[in-house]
């Protein structure tokens, strides 16, 4: 019964597994079309689907069209593993865009490094992540706070509370909040940490009060978390005390909030879709003639753009697809005129130098931009991440406790 | 037997090594990445088969495998990551290493479950939460083990894969070898298992999950066999766990998320529960079906597909996959439950009754008083046992009777252990038992028929009096000498292999006492004996009743006046709880007392 | 420890734990009068959102948007019971894997229906102030919905025909049905009844927990356990158990770490499931 199943299975598979010769430059996708993170993975593929037809609409790259392989990880961390080797095993491609959570990229970097593609992560992250293969688009922790703090100390006072998630995402972010306010003289005078799963925000409200900050650092992930949004407004503490995000906004949250709750929240990001750029009208105006303009664009979505422009401007600039030349040609100082203002790979870390903006929101479930600091480095990954002088250092960085 | 009957009955064995045989076979020929996803399904089927165990064999539905399973990836990973810094082939170590650690985080999770005889549904949630305990505790655990890093929720990269001949970590076996290689370690692994869940063990371990009163009754610890085979069974997962950290290469949380721990049930429900091999089955089937359905991004719908699966399942086909094949495939065969049907009614061989009672009493010595001393239980504001003390001695029977809600049961059910006694004493053969569970009792020469007859239906009718024989023998020979014996006795060899609950109402009754013979008792309780059985039958167990009482103590409750009169025996009159009267029967008949409060005259009531 | 922020947290704690009060006594319903665990409890939980969130995005009041989520939810709850449950009486394991299996479907329907990001419709900003410290009003109203809804179930089980026949079906089964109770039409009527009060609860705590195909998920695991733990007499049990073990939590967070406020609550569990195996009310007299 076993075996026979087993060889039907086999069969069917056989059938499925049959991978062609292929000339042309094939991609890979692996986003979350389904499961609780597509908020964002919808749209990094939608973006990735445009960028690829507006690319192969100017002729593709060495002269052919690209194709895409997709697909969707069902917000579940094995199918990441599992569909990174289907796409090096099987499907065989060139250069693989994938991932939106940390355990995404840390599942795939092995992969993408042993198989010896490039690969480009394109969220907002914690930061230090660091191998050959590996290129991140997205804006890494220290990079959005470095702007942040800076910011919302002059502008609220010196006394900081921070509400994160417990996971390295808030771990790490509140190390560098530390940090910073160190070096502009302020101070964080209590810490929240909550777990994924906590629907009580009551508790927090409590110590926020108690501990008298002039403004509040808030990483809520998940739209759970934006309850604590409501709940700090309801509370009346929106008049006394200032509230910042790196990631409020980075999976639309200020449409799940209301109003009144969302009006005057801080958030900051590499991209806004208020960004007022002429390559940003026209990346909308391409974006809401595809996919409709109901939802905001969000953040990500913009770095699997620049991502995939990125490595399209590589290949042709290396006149070929190949591993190494690719990489050698991102390396070489690859930019590229964004949605979100021009960005520059940064050849050591293989993060990008990008525009870091602060956006205020509005009662209309939007932003509008209150800052925008050009051309922000990557400081912490350019100091720990030498890769062209180190090509071999496969490791992920965090700053220490203090 | 037919070439079909034998095929039926090898069927655990034949297949799954056709099939071990098919898939290394194939490992030689097939695509490099369907070895490679075909890999993971084998590592799901056994880590289904440590459910299996647990819940097809044990009967306790645990949510909580994938915790095992989670533990002993990220266990073996620990381990092979450092020893292969050490330049030692990391398989070997990594994969025991997941094992004990499963075994131990189930050992320590069943002690907690069983110990406390939680019921089914608080086991079923504990183990629940004990995964989602795990998935939000390791979100932020963050750890550096030598040379290994667990970094929270982005997990553990760079475990060593599967090498076994070099010792360089680099030089792992392809796609078809680690397919080969997990192969080898399934089968071994379902072997082992089979054997073990049809020897001695699995018969104990099925004999709980069918009655676990009844287990406990013929003195087995019923716990100790509950935590061992939950420990066994985390080892496997553990193992599995350890196996899927070296396929994938990295481990995080989600091994321990909502939807890791679905999906197990359903690979066993799928292959079919109880059957073991049927984890495989279900794995490579729900892996097939997931990757066609999830192979593109077009059919994405597999949380759908798979809930609809499950309820489907769960509605329609309860025995899954093998076990309807199995059950099909049985119908076709000729019966041995047969044989039931053409069983007569049972007479005792006294003779051999009589040698069996001396051969007990020169091995476990004389039979043995049972004395109870001011026992007390209260149910809420009913006291239902009041200070009841008597001693009951061998010589003759002894009966207890009174009206309805005299206490009787309840009384009864205290001298077993089944309910502890608020005050007073129990004692059998001068040792207090007063606090000790149901099984010292029995240990002790404690032996329990109940009302209803007590028998493992789905074993066979030997099988049966073999499990009671064991309990007491604990060797298999003798088992089976007495297991033997007892069936002449009851006159029901040529039955002997129809399973038991093909047998009639009044067969079971006998094959029930039966059991509790093999015990050799030196100390006999019987809840209405004759309850449910025809006059002839009735007199056939009163002869053996007064049989038994002249080598130990017997002690009879029962409601039929004229079953305790054929006794003739010493009588105890219960009433609320308490002793009212005693004496002979002809004696308490003309008591009117007794009879008020059987009549339920105004002034005793 | 000044007295106002003792007063704002234990006031807090009370919310909190007739949040998951109210969360849970919908399940309590249907387990304790037909021994069934509903794994898709949060999911209908999640439907009675969404049902609201649809009613008030239509142009209904808040408060009207309420009634018509419960209806929803009994709807689809009395289907769910004559299609599934009926079938699986007395199979505790299997009424467990085939509601799991739906809470699955429930929530991948919800993805496919409504996307993943919904507007929500925030909480009324109104709070109270005790001395320096500020609360949340909307929070605090639900320690008064946990009590009403108590009281309204209490009242629906002892004042009401079908409660007397409901309350007649557990305690005397085989008395009940020659009396001439269908136990299955009060069955189907019972687990409507539960997942209607999920579907309230739902749509009460909209404002305080945005409608997510996920959102069941944050509530479920410590209603599950309230319900597990109170054992047969499942009204009053949950009813003690979620405010025991939510306002315990609760109280933890406010003194230490959310994270240690759920470490108390899952390490209280497994104490009182040692000490009371088989539930708290396991030898207690009541029914309810």
């Amino acid at each position: 019964m076993k075996s026979s199943l087993f060889l039907a299975s086999l069969s069917m598979a056989a059938v499925l597994g049959a991978g062609p010769a292929h000339a042309e430059t094939r991609i890979a996708a692996i986003f979350d079309l389904t499961g609780g993170l597509n908020i964002y993975g919808i749209q990094q593929n939608n973006a990735l689907n445009l960028a690829v037809e507006s690319i192969n609409a100017a002729g593709g790259v060495l002269g052919a069209p690209i194709k895409v392989v997709t697909y969707d990880a069902q917000s579940e961390l094995s199918k990441y593993t599992q569909y990174a080797n289907t796409v090096v095993l099987r499907d065989r491609v060139d250069v693989l865009f994938a991932g939106l959570t940390s355990s995404s990229r840390e599942a795939i970097r092995p992969i993408a490094r042993k198989a010896n593609i490039p690969y480009f992560y394109s969220s907002l992250y914690e930061g230090g992540a660091c191998d050959k293969q590996t290129f991140v688009t997205g804006a890494s922790a220290s990079q959005q706070l470095s702007v942040l703090i800076d910011w919302a100390v002059k502008k609220y006072g010196k006394k900081i509370y921070v509400m994160a998630p417990d996971y390295n995402f808030g771990t790490i972010s509140a190390r560098w909040i530390e940090h910073y306010a160190r070096q502009s003289g302020a101070e964080v005078v209590g810490q929240d940490f909550l777990a994924l799963t906590v629907t009580d925000y009551a508790p927090t409200i409590q110590k926020i009060q108690a501990a008298r900050p002039d403004f509040v650092v808030a990483l809520p992930v998940g739209a759970n978390q934006t309850g604590f949004l409501e709940q700090f407004a309801a509370a009346g503490l929106k008049k006394t005390i200032g509230l910042v995000s790196t990631n409020y906004g980075s999976g639309n949250q200020q449409i799940v909030l209301s109003p009144d709750a969302g009006k005057g929240l801080i958030g900051n990001a590499e991209y806004f879709m208020a960004v007022d750029t002429p390559a940003n009208a026209a990346f909308i105006k391409q974006w809401a003639a595809k996919y409709g303009n109901d939802t905001p664009v969000i953040s990500a979505a913009v770095d699997v753009w620049n991502a995939v422009h990125l490595w399209a401007n590589a290949v042709n600039k290396a006149g070929t697809a190949k591993t190494g030349p690719v990489i050698a040609a991102l390396e070489s100082g690859a930019t590229f005129d964004a949605p979100n203002g021009p960005v520059k790979l940064e050849a050591g870390s293989h993060d990008l130098r990008q525009n870091i903006y602060i956006a205020e929101g509005d009662d209309k479930h939007g932003f509008k931009i209150v800052q925008v600091s050009k051309d922000v480095a990557p400081a912490y990954e350019n100091e720990k991440c030498d890769l062209v002088a180190h090509p071999a250092l496969a490791a992920h960085f965090s700053p220490d406790k203090q | 037997m037919t070439l079909s009957e034998r095929t039926y009955t090898s069927a655990g064995w034949l297949f799954p090594a056709v099939a071990t045989a098919a898939a290394l076979a194939a490992a030689t020929v097939v695509d490099p990445y369907l070895a490679y996803v075909a890999t993971s399904w084998l590592i799901f089927g056994l880590l289904g088969l440590s459910l299996d165990i647990v819940w097809g064999r044990g009967g306790f539905l645990s949510l909580g495998q994938t915790a095992f399973y989670g533990l002993g990836g990220y266990v073996g990973g620990v381990v092979a990551i450092n020893v292969a810094a050490l330049g030692s082939l990391p398989l070997l170590w990594s994969l025991p290493a997941g094992a004990l650690c499963g075994a131990i985080a189930a050992f320590a999770l069943g002690a907690v479950i069983f110990l406390a005889r939680m019921g089914p549904l608080q086991s079923t949630i504990l183990s629940y939460t004990s995964t989602l305990l795990l998935w939000s505790v390791s979100q932020s655990f963050a750890l550096t083990a030598g040379a290994a890093t667990i970094g929270g929720d982005n997990g553990m990269s760079n475990i060593p894969g599967y090498a076994i001949w070099s010792r360089d970590p680099a030089e792992t076996l392809g796609p078809a070898g680690v397919f080969a290689v997990v192969t080898i370690i399934c089968a071994a692994v379902y072997f082992i298992t089979r054997w073990l869940m049809t020897g001695t063990f699995g018969k104990v371990v099925d004999c709980i999950r069918i009655d676990i009163q009844k287990a406990e009754l013929l003195g087995y610890d019923v716990r100790k066999y509950q935590i061992a085979s939950f420990a066994y069974a985390g080892a496997v997962a553990g193992l599995a766990g350890a196996m899927f950290g070296a396929w994938s290469n990295y481990l995080n949380p989600s091994i321990f998320s909502v939807q890791e721990a679905l999906l197990v049930p359903i690979y066993v429900l799928v292959g079919g529960l109880g059957t073991l091999a049927g984890a495989f089955v279900g794995a490579v089937a729900i892996g097939g079906l997931s990757f066609w359905l999830g192979g593109g991004a077009v059919g994405g719908q597999t949380t759908l597909v798979l809930g609809v699966v499950l309820v489907v399942l769960v509605l329609f086909l309860r025995n899954g996959i093998l076990g309807t094949i199995g059950g099909i495939w049985a119908q076709r065969l000729p019966g041995r439950d047969a044989a039931a049907k053409e069983a007569g009614a049972v007479s005792i061989d006294t003779d051999v009754l009589e040698r069996l009672l001396e051969d007990a009493a020169r091995q476990f010595g004389p039979a043995k008083p049972l004395v109870t001393r001011d026992t007390f239980k209260r149910f809420g504001g009913v006291v239902s046992v009041n200070k009841v003390s008597r001693t009951f001695a061998p010589g003759q029977p002894f009966s207890l009777i009174g009206p309805n809600g005299a206490g009787k049961s309840s009384y009864l059910k205290t001298c077993i252990g089944i309910y502890p006694p608020d005050a007073g004493c129990i004692s059998i053969g001068g040792a207090d038992v007063s606090r000790a569970p149901i099984f010292a009792r029995v240990r002790n020469g404690l032996g329990v028929k109940n009302q209803k007859p007590q028998v493992f239906g789905e074993l066979s009718v030997f099988d049966n009096l073999w499990v009671a024989a064991f309990a007491r023998t604990r060797r298999r020979e003798a088992a089976d000498r007495i297991a033997d014996q007892i069936l002449t006795m009851l006159g029901l060899q040529h039955q002997s292999g129809a399973a038991a609950a093909t047998l009639s109402h009044g067969q079971q009754q006998w094959l029930d006492i039966g059991m509790v013979l093999c015990l050799a008792p030196r100390v006999v309780l019987l809840d209405e004996p004759a309850a449910g059985m025809t006059n002839a039958e009735t007199r056939e167990l009163s002869s053996l009743v007064r049989t038994l009482a002249r080598h130990m103590t017997a002690v009879v409750v029962e409601h039929d006046m004229e079953f305790i009169r054929t006794l003739n025996g010493h009588v105890t009159v219960l009433h609320q709880g308490a002793v009212f009267a005693e004496g002979d029967i002809d004696a308490l008949r003309q008591n009117d007392q007794v009879l008020d409060i059987y009549l339920g005259r105004r002034r005793h009531v | 420890m000044e007295p106002d922020y003792l007063a704002t947290v234990l006031l807090s704690s009370v919310s909190s734990a007739s949040i998951l009060l109210i969360a849970t006594i919908g399940l309590a319903v249907v387990f304790g009068l037909m021994g069934v665990i509903n794994l898709a409890h949060g999911e209908f939980l999640m439907i009675g959102a969404y049902a609201a969130l649809t009613a008030t995005q239509r142009g209904l009041p808040f408060a009207l948007a309420i009634p018509v989520a419960v209806v929803i939810t009994m709807l689809i709850g009395a289907c769910v019971e004559v299609l599934i449950i009926r079938r699986l009486y007395g199979r505790l394991f299997d009424t467990m894997l085939a509601t799991w299996g739906l809470s699955m479907i429930f929530y991948q329907l919800a993805v496919l229906i409504f996307g993943t990001v919904t507007p929500g419709i925030g909480m009324p900003q109104f709070g109270i102030t005790i001395g320096r410290y500020s609360l949340a009003g909307y929070p605090l109203l639900m320690i008064a919905v946990a009590a009403l809804m108590l009281a309204f179930v209490y009242g629906l089980l002892t004042r009401t025909v079908y409660g007397m026949k409901a309350r007649a079906a557990i305690q005397q089964p085989e008395i009940a049905q020659a009396i001439g109770i269908e136990s299955a039409r009060v069955n189907t009527m019972t687990f409507a009844i539960g997942c209607g009060l999920a579907g309230f609860a739902g749509a009460v705590l909209l404002p305080i927990v945005p409608a997510t195909p996920a959102m069941g998920f944050a509530f479920v695991v410590k209603a599950f356990l309230a319900v597990v733990v109170a054992g047969p007499v499942a009204l009053t049990g949950s009813a003690l158990t979620a405010i025991g073990l939510g306002g315990g939590a609760s109280l933890t967070a406010s003194f230490l770490t959310s994270v240690a406020g759920d470490a108390v609550f899952f390490v209280a569990t497994a104490a009182l499931l040692w000490l009371f195996p088989l539930g708290i009310s396991a030898s207690w007299r009541r029914r309810m």
